[in-house]
């Protein structure tokens, strides 16, 4: 498995993560996990956006493993 | 009209005025009775027989002794609500048994109490070792209250300067194989959630003998049919660990990468990640 494979990888997860959070924010009642939920899924679409500047550019370095 | 008749009409008077009239002087359970309101219980009950016998031939002299007896208790009652001297008076105050550890042997004896009782009291309260008492108490009920010293009382979480999630009831959705629109409405749930929820599970509603959603949305299910075996609800679990594993493996891209730029932002992220399992930890960790 490729660097560039592995990170897509965790990108994918990162991304199961943050739907399931968002799930939790909508369901629950306490306003202090209310704000806890929203504050990670803030974070978390930071790290999102990184995760995938970084791909494209181990793509635009390595084209032969685009795709992967 | 013969005796047996007179007897029932009184016994079924009496039955309604008492009752009745209980409900409105007060409702205490048997516990948190003092000795004077056991004592007026008694004497009202053994009135009440008395004039149900026809033991008591004048109807009206009966209802006027029930009548003080009922009613005196309810105007002391409220002098006592009035008056913190008079409450004293009226039930009691409370005893120091044990100060500051040590046994006050003189206020042991005032309360007719020997070592023995005291200890036997104090281990009703899960207490065996004496020397683990700061501070004892009988109560004017007669109830004795313990204070364990610090370093025996258990520990909170605030002293472990933990951070818990908060506590919020669960609202029973379903019952008895029935749904509850309105503690559902309450959570602001729909009846579709519901349905989805149970259709994960594998369950029809009418196999539910109790079902409770957390604050959070999760859902609790007892079912009819112990046999089957449900699924615990580890999605909490499940999405910390997911975390967990994109916070190790963002740090192992920092480590691998040779691109200094890459490599800090890695890095950031990994923290930043790692500082969000902190803060969701107690939520998705309970």
């Amino acid at each position: 498995m490729t660097v560039a494979s592995q990170v897509k990888q965790t990108l994918a997860s990162l991304k199961g993560a943050q739907a399931t959070l968002e799930l939790y924010a909508q369901q629950t009642v306490i306003e202090q996990e209310q704000m806890a939920f929203a504050n990670s899924l803030e974070k978390i679409s930071g790290i999102i956006v990184m995760l995938e500047k970084r791909i494209s550019a181990m793509e635009f370095e390595e084209p032969q493993y685009k795709g992967f | 009209m013969p005796d047996w008749i007179t007897i029932i009409v009184r016994s079924l008077l009496m039955y309604c005025i008492v009752v009745f009239l209980l409900r409105v002087v007060g409702r205490k359970q048997t516990s948190q009775m003092t000795f004077s309101d056991f004592v007026v219980g008694i004497a009202i009950g053994a009135i009440v027989a008395l004039i149900s016998l026809g033991i008591i031939d004048n109807l009206a002299y009966g209802l006027i002794g029930l009548a003080v007896w009922l009613l005196f208790p309810v105007l002391t009652n409220y002098l006592a609500l009035k008056s913190k001297a008079f409450h004293d008076l009226l039930y009691g105050r409370q005893t120091v048994l044990i100060q500051q550890g040590k046994v006050m042997e003189d206020n042991v004896k005032q309360m007719k109490m020997t070592g023995e009782e005291l200890l036997a009291q104090l281990r009703r309260k899960n207490v065996f070792n004496i020397a683990d008492v700061e501070f004892a108490l009988m109560e004017a009920s007669g109830d004795v209250s313990v204070l364990l010293k610090p370093e025996k009382t258990p520990i909170t979480p605030k002293q472990m300067e933990w951070q818990v999630a908060q506590a919020a009831n669960p609202q029973t959705v379903i019952l008895d194989g029935n749904i509850i629109d309105e503690s559902l409405r309450n959570q602001g749930l729909t009846r579709n959630w519901l349905s989805t929820e149970l259709e994960k599970a594998g369950v029809t509603v009418e196999n539910v003998f109790i079902g409770q959603v957390d604050a959070s949305g999760d859902l609790y299910l007892d079912l009819f049919d112990d046999a089957i075996q449900l699924p615990k609800p580890t999605t909490k679990a499940l999405l910390y660990a997911t975390l967990k594993k994109c916070e190790a493996d963002l740090e192992s891209y920092a480590l691998a990468t040779k691109d200094q730029i890459a490599r800090k932002n890695y890095q950031e992220a990994a923290d930043q990640l790692l500082q969000l399992l902190e803060e969701l930890r107690p939520i998705l960790k309970r």
